[in-house]
C-alpha cells in the first residue's frame, strides 16, 4: 500500500514536471518573449535551466529587458513568421501548405480534452508546434491534478489523450523540426531552446516507443519538409 | 481431328500488330466508347467521404482577365477551381494560371501577419505585429502629413502621399482612399502594359479596347498579339478565336517576331521587323483606299476624314515601302490587304506587339483604321466596341485632391492619360518631387519595370522615400523594401465588384471570400476603412463619412443592391449566390453557345452606335452641320441619312481617325509610320523583345508550384543563322548587352524568331516572392538531410530559375500614349565571357538616367519629337506649355 502511494506520488511529479517543461518550452516557441518571461528565465528560471544544462552567456543575462525583447522578437519572426521561415506547422511540414488537415487534427484533440483554439494575431494555427507543446503540457497538468485528487480514472484518460497526442501529432516530425529549426536559428535563445526542445520530444518518445518505431521516428524526422502536397484529385481534374 | 488451333502469344502480336498497320482497319475498335469528358459546371464530390463540396462563384484574379470561378469547399479549405458555367463570356474555363490560383492562398511563404522593419531597409529583419498596431502606425504617418498641408495652407503636399500599383481590381477603392485622403498621387502600372494602345484607341472612338466577334467572323488579321495564350482577354478571346476558326472555317493571319503558339495556330504567319507593324498595316490600307476596296458609306457617314483625305495621305505607304521597312514581300501585303478587304466580316485584333514601342499610339491608330476602311466596326464577326457594365459608387464620393501631381501626370505627355509611372523615380531622384509616404499595392516594379535597378535605388533610399508600406500578400522584391508590410489576403478571400468586357456579353460579376481569410488575415478594403477611421477617428477631417461602413459586404452592397434589373433579382444576395449577372442563358455543351431555355442562340447586340436617339432624349437637342448633335452643350450622338444615333464617344460622335488632339502637340494627327531607332541598328546588333507565357504572368505566379513545374526558366530564343554568326549553339552561356549593361543566360537556338530579335520571356529569374520562385528550397541544410533525396522530397526537379531580362531594358516612352517602348532595345549576344556565371545581371544607373533624358527629348517639347515631325502643320513656337492637369485627376 505504502509502495502503490510512493509510486503514485512519483508519477504525480512526474507528470507535473513534463506539465511544467513542456508549458516552458510552449511558452518559448508559442509566441515571441516577453519581459515577464526573459525576467523569469534571468531570474528564478536561471539555477533550474542551468542544472538542467541550458545556460546562456552573460550578455544575456545583462542585456537590458527591452532591448532583449526587441532582438528576440526580430528573430522569432525571421525564425518562425516572416515568408522564408522555418514554419512551425505540421501542415507545412506534411503537406508542404499552411492550414491543411494536420491542423484540423490538432484542434479536434484540443476539443476533445476539453480546450478551444484561438488564435492572437493574423496567421496562427492550431497545428503550431508551440501550442501543440503547450496541449501537451496541459493533458499533463490535469492528469496530475486527476491524481492528486484521487480519479485516476480522469488521469488515465488524460495520459491516454497525451500519450496519443504525442504519437499520432507529434512524433513523426517535432524532435526533426526543432533540430531544423535549432540550426537555422541565429540567437544563442533559440537555438538552446529548441535544441532543448528536441531532445525532451525525444525523451519523451523513448519512453513510450520500442526501439523499432524509433528508429523509424528518427528517420521520419530526418524528412525535409514537403514543399507542397500533389493532389492527383486536383491534377486529374485540371488536365495538368 | 481437333480443328482447333492453339496460338501462341506470338502468333496474337504478329496478328495485332499487322491490324495496326493496316489502312482498312483503322479505327476498329468499340463505337460506344467516347473519350471521357470532365463535366464542366456540375457538382462536386470529396473522393474520400462521397460528400457534396460547397460551390462558391467568384472571379478569378490570377492575372488581370477576371474570368468567371467556382471554386469548390471541402471542410472550409478550397480543394478545386473551375470555370463558372454562368459566366457568358468565359463560360466555364479557367485557364492553368486560374487553376493554380488557390495555391496562393495556401503557400507557407504567404505573409500572413503585418511586418514592422527592425532592420535596414531591404535587410530582411521584421518583427511582427498585429493589423491594429500596423494600421494605426499607417494612420499616424498619414496625418503628418495632412495636419503639415493643414499647417501650412499647402493642398499640394497632401501629394506627397503616394499609392503606386499593378493591379487595382477594387472598384474604385483605392481610389476612394486617395481622394479621401486629398491626394492625386495615385501611379498606375498601364505604362508599361498598354496605355498606347489606349491613346490609338479612345481619341477615335472612346473605348480602350476592341471586341472581336471571333467566332462569327470570317478573317482575323491579328498584329503583335499572342492570344491564343497570354494577350488581354486571353480566356475567353482563345476560346472564340477557336471557334472563329474550326467552327466557322475563319482565316487567322498573325504577325510577331517569335513563332508564338497563336502564330503557330495561325493559317499564315509573318515575323516582321520589330516595330513595323504600323507600316504594314498602312501599306494594307494604301491597297484597299487605292483599290476601291474600301466602305465608302461608313468613311463618309461615320467617320471625320474622305476618301480622298484618306488616299492622299496614304500616299507615301506603298507595299514596298512596307517591305523595305518590315521584311514583309509587298505582294504578300497587297494580296493579305485583298483578302481582308473582300472577306466579310473581318476583324483585326493587336495587342502589345505594335503599342509597345516609341510612337506605338501610331501603330494602333493604323491597325484600328483597316476596320473603319473596311466597313467592319460593330458587325457580326466584325471589329465590336468593348461591353462592360457600370456599378454605381457608395455616397458620398470624396472629390478629387486639390492639386494634380506631378509624378502621377507628368506634364510632357498630355495625351497620355492613363499617366507615365515609369519616369517616377527618375523625377524624385531629380527632386522634381517630393515623398513623404509611399504605398504599394499588387505592385512589383523593382522587378517589372525596365531599368528595375532605378526602383530599386530609389525605394532604397530613406531620404527620398521615408515611410514605405506594401500590402501585399508575398515578399516581392519590392515588399522586401517596404518599412510596415500590411498585407492583403488573396483574391479568393475577399471582395471586389468587377465587370470585364472579355466579350461581347455585358456583365456583371464579384470577387467575394470562397473561405474565411486564412488564419484571420484581413482583406485590403478593412485595412483601407481602419486607416481612415484612425486618421480622421471623429471626422473632423471630413474624410471618415467617405467610409461610413459597417462591414466590407456592407460596402459590397451598396455598390450592387440599387442597380435596375439586378436590384429586382436579389442584388449583392443574387451576386454571391451566382457570381455573375445576367444570366444570358446555358451554354451549349456541344456547340459551346450561349442559349436560352429553347435551345435557340442568345445573341449579342451589335451596331452599339446605331442606337436611335429617344425623341424624349432630343428634346431641347441641336444638331451641327455637321450632323453632330449637342445637348446643354455636350454632343449626345449624330443626325446621319436622317437618322439620330448615339454614335462612338468621340466629340464629333464619329469615328475620329483624324486626332484634333494629337495635332495640337506637334504629333501628327492621322496614323503614320515613324522608323524607330532600332530599325537602324547595326549589322551585327540585335533587338531585344520580351513576351509572356501562358501559364505565368509578369510577376505573381512563380512561387506557384503546379505553374513554375511547368514553366521556370527562360533562356534567350535566338535564330539558328544569327547564333552560328556569332558562334553560339543551342544551350551556350551567353552574354546579352545593351547600353545599360548586360545578362548572363543561356542560348535557345530556334528557327521561330526572326535573325534581327532576341526575345526572352518575363516571370523568370526572381531574386525574391519566396522560396520557390528564387529556387531557395534547394539549398539544404547539411546536417540535416542523411540519407533523404532532396528532389524528390521536394518535387523540385528542375534547377534553373531562369534569368530576368528587366535590368538591361532601357526606358523609351511612347510621347504620345505613353507606353514603354519594350521592345526597343538594341542589344548585342555573345559568348560568355571568363569568368561569366549563369544569372550574373550588371546595369548602370547612371546610363539608366541618360536614358530618361534622351526618351524626354521625344516628348512634345523635345527636340527629336519636332524633328521627326516637320510634317506637322502647325506653329512650332506656339505649342502649348506644359502643365498640370487643372484641379485633380
Amino acid at each position: 500500500m505504502e509502495n502503490g502511494f510512493e509510486h503514485e506520488h512519483e508519477r504525480v511529479a512526474e507528470t507535473q514536471a513534463l506539465a511544467g517543461l513542456f508549458g516552458f518550452l510552449a511558452r518559448c516557441i508559442e509566441e515571441e518573449a516577453d519581459a515577464a518571461l526573459i525576467d523569469l528565465i534571468r531570474g528564478e528560471l536561471r539555477e533550474p535551466l542551468a542544472a538542467a544544462g541550458l545556460g546562456f552567456d552573460e550578455e544575456f543575462y545583462h542585456t537590458p529587458t527591452a532591448t532583449l525583447v526587441e532582438v528576440l522578437a526580430e528573430e522569432y519572426t525571421g525564425l518562425f513568421v516572416a515568408p522564408g521561415c522555418i514554419s512551425p506547422y505540421a501542415s507545412v511540414v506534411e503537406t508542404g501548405c499552411m492550414f491543411k488537415e494536420p491542423a484540423d487534427r490538432a484542434a479536434a484533440a484540443y476539443r476533445q480534452a476539453g480546450w478551444d483554439y484561438r488564435n492572437r494575431l493574423s496567421g496562427e494555427f492550431p497545428d503550431h508546434i508551440g501550442t501543440m507543446l503547450g496541449f501537451y503540457a496541459k493533458l499533463a497538468e490535469a492528469e496530475a491534478t486527476a491524481r492528486l485528487t484521487g480519479d485516476s480514472e480522469r488521469a488515465e484518460q488524460y495520459q491516454t489523450q497525451r500519450e496519443a497526442f504525442l504519437l499520432e501529432q507529434l512524433a513523426e516530425w517535432g524532435p526533426g523540426w526543432c533540430q531544423r529549426a535549432a540550426d537555422a536559428a541565429l540567437l544563442p535563445f533559440y537555438k538552446r531552446l529548441l535544441g532543448m526542445a528536441e531532445q525532451a520530444l525525444w525523451s519523451e518518445l523513448e519512453q513510450r516507443v520500442e526501439r523499432r518505431r524509433l528508429r523509424e521516428l528518427a528517420a521520419l524526422n530526418r524528412r525535409e519538409p514537403k514543399r507542397l502536397d500533389y493532389d492527383a484529385d486536383f491534377r486529374k481534374a485540371s488536365g495538368l | 481431328m481437333s480443328d482447333s488451333i492453339k496460338f501462341t502469344r506470338r502468333d496474337f502480336m504478329k496478328f495485332g500488330g499487322a491490324v495496326g498497320t493496316a489502312a482498312g482497319a483503322l479505327g476498329l475498335t468499340s463505337s460506344r466508347l467516347v473519350a471521357m469528358e470532365q463535366d464542366l459546371g456540375g457538382k462536386d464530390y470529396s473522393p474520400a467521404t462521397g460528400a457534396e463540396r460547397q460551390a462558391v462563384p467568384y472571379t478569378c484574379m490570377a492575372c488581370n482577365i477576371e474570368d468567371g470561378g467556382v471554386a469548390y469547399v471541402e471542410n472550409g479549405r478550397i480543394v478545386k477551381l473551375e470555370g463558372n458555367m454562368d459566366h457568358p463570356n468565359t463560360r466555364g474555363k479557367l485557364c492553368a494560371k486560374g487553376n493554380s490560383g488557390f495555391l496562393h492562398v495556401y503557400d507557407p511563404d504567404r505573409i500572413m501577419t503585418p511586418l514592422l522593419r527592425t532592420g535596414k531597409r531591404g535587410e530582411g529583419k521584421w518583427k511582427r505585429i498585429s493589423y491594429d498596431e500596423a494600421t494605426t502606425l499607417l494612420a499616424s504617418k498619414l496625418r503628418e502629413v495632412i495636419d503639415r498641408a493643414d499647417a501650412e495652407h499647402k493642398p499640394e503636399i497632401l501629394n506627397e502621399i503616394v499609392f503606386k500599383y499593378g493591379r487595382d481590381r477594387t472598384g474604385g477603392a483605392v481610389g476612394r482612399f486617395m481622394h479621401a485622403l486629398g491626394s492625386n498621387a495615385v501611379l498606375n502600372h498601364t505604362n508599361i502594359c498598354e496605355s498606347s494602345k489606349k491613346i490609338g484607341l479612345e481619341p477615335t472612338w472612346g473605348p480602350d479596347i476592341e471586341s472581336c466577334d471571333w467566332a462569327n467572323t470570317k478573317y482575323i488579321l491579328n498584329f503583335g498579339s499572342n492570344v491564343l495564350e497570354t494577350a488581354y482577354f486571353m480566356n475567353p478571346n482563345a476560346q472564340r478565336l477557336v471557334d472563329g476558326v474550326v467552327g466557322n472555317k475563319a482565316k487567322l493571319v498573325s504577325f510577331d517576331v517569335r513563332m508564338s503558339n497563336t502564330s503557330g495556330f495561325a493559317d499564315e504567319a509573318f515575323f516582321p521587323y520589330p516595330g513595323t507593324d504600323g507600316a504594314i498595316a498602312l501599306a494594307m490600307a494604301h491597297v484597299i483606299m487605292n483599290e476601291g476596296l474600301h466602305d465608302a458609306d461608313f468613311i463618309s457617314n461615320w467617320t471625320n476624314v474622305s476618301v480622298k483625305q484618306l488616299i492622299d495621305h496614304l500616299k507615301p505607304y506603298t507595299p514596298e515601302f512596307a517591305e523595305e521597312e518590315s521584311g514583309m514581300s509587298a505582294k504578300d501585303i497587297r494580296r493579305i490587304a485583298r483578302e481582308f478587304a473582300t472577306t466579310k466580316p473581318a476583324t483585326t485584333f493587336s495587342y502589345r506587339g505594335p503599342c509597345k514601342h516609341v510612337w506605338g499610339s501610331y501603330q494602333e491608330a493604323a491597325i484600328n483604321m483597316l476596320n473603319v476602311i473596311t466597313g467592319n466596326v460593330e458587325k457580326k464577326g466584325g471589329y465590336c466596341l468593348p461591353r462592360g457594365m457600370g456599378w454605381p459608387q457608395p455616397q458620398p464620393e470624396p472629390p478629387k485632391g486639390k492639386t494634380a501631381s506631378l509624378i502621377a501626370a507628368p506634364p510632357l505627355y498630355p495625351l497620355a492619360s492613363h499617366h507615365v509611372s515609369t519616369h517616377a523615380p527618375y523625377m524624385i531622384k531629380k527632386g522634381e518631387a517630393k515623398v513623404s509616404v509611399w504605398m504599394h499595392y499588387y505592385d512589383n516594379p523593382v522587378y517589372t519595370y525596365p531599368s528595375s535597378h532605378v526602383w530599386k535605388e530609389m525605394l532604397s533610399d530613406e531620404k527620398l522615400i521615408p515611410f514605405q508600406v506594401s500590402f501585399s500578400p508575398y515578399m516581392s522584391e519590392t515588399t522586401e523594401l517596404a518599412d510596415l508590410i500590411i498585407p492583403d489576403v488573396t483574391y479568393l478571400e475577399r471582395h471586389d465588384p468587377e465587370s470585364m468586357p472579355g466579350g461581347l456579353y455585358p456583365c456583371l460579376s464579384i470577387r467575394q471570400p470562397v473561405v474565411k481569410p486564412l488564419g484571420g488575415t484581413q482583406e485590403f478594403r478593412q485595412t483601407l476603412i481602419d486607416v481612415i477611421h484612425k486618421v480622421d477617428p471623429d471626422g473632423s477631417k471630413g474624410m471618415k463619412k467617405y467610409f461610413a461602413f459597417n462591414s466590407v459586404e456592407d460596402w459590397m452592397r451598396a455598390h450592387f443592391d440599387a442597380i435596375p434589373g439586378l436590384k429586382e433579382d436579389g442584388g449583392w444576395d443574387f451576386m454571391k449566390k451566382k457570381g455573375v449577372w445576367p444570366i444570358y442563358g446555358e451554354v451549349d455543351k456541344v456547340t459551346a453557345k450561349i442559349v436560352d431555355k429553347n435551345g435557340n442562340d442568345v445573341e449579342p447586340d451589335y451596331g452599339l452606335y446605331t442606337k436611335e436617339i429617344s425623341a424624349s432624349d432630343m428634346a431641347g437637342a441641336e444638331v451641327d452641320p455637321d450632323g453632330t448633335i449637342k445637348k446643354d452643350g455636350q454632343a449626345i450622338g449624330v443626325q446621319v441619312n436622317g437618322r439620330n444615333m448615339v454614335g462612338f464617344g468621340t466629340p464629333s460622335r464619329r469615328m475620329e481617325l483624324y486626332k484634333a488632339s494629337y495635332k495640337k502637340y506637334g504629333f501628327n494627327p492621322l496614323p503614320v509610320y515613324k522608323r524607330l531607332p532600332s530599325r537602324d541598328k547595326k549589322a551585327d546588333e540585335l533587338v531585344l523583345t520580351t513576351y509572356k507565357v501562358n501559364v505565368h504572368t509578369q510577376s505573381r505566379t512563380a512561387s506557384l508550384k503546379y505553374l513554375a513545374e511547368l514553366y521556370h526558366k527562360n533562356p534567350a530564343w535566338i535564330n539558328p543563322k544569327t547564333a552560328a554568326a556569332r558562334g553560339l549553339s543551342d544551350g551556350d552561356l551567353i552574354r546579352v548587352t545593351s547600353s545599360l549593361g548586360y545578362i548572363v543566360t543561356r542560348a535557345h537556338v530556334t528557327e521561330g524568331i526572326h535573325p534581327d530579335v532576341v526575345a526572352i520571356s518575363t516571370a523568370c529569374g526572381h531574386s525574391a516572392y519566396g522560396r520557390l520562385a528564387q529556387l531557395k528550397q534547394r539549398e539544404q541544410a547539411a546536417d540535416y538531410v542523411q540519407g533523404g533525396d532532396a528532389d524528390i522530397a521536394n518535387n523540385v526537379w528542375w534547377n534553373d530559375k531562369g534569368v530576368h531580362p528587366n535590368p538591361i531594358i532601357r526606358l523609351a516612352v511612347d510621347p504620345i500614349g505613353g507606353s514603354q517602348g519594350w521592345y526597343d532595345t538594341v542589344v548585342t549576344v555573345s559568348k560568355a565571357e571568363s569568368g561569366d556565371k549563369y544569372g550574373d545581371t550588371n546595369a548602370s544607373l547612371e546610363a539608366s538616367m541618360k536614358d530618361y533624358e534622351e526618351t524626354l527629348r521625344y516628348a512634345y517639347t523635345g527636340d527629336i519629337h519636332r524633328s521627326k515631325h516637320q510634317e506637322v502643320d502647325i506653329d512650332w513656337n506656339s505649342l502649348p506649355e506644359p502643365a498640370l492637369p487643372s484641379g485633380g485627376h
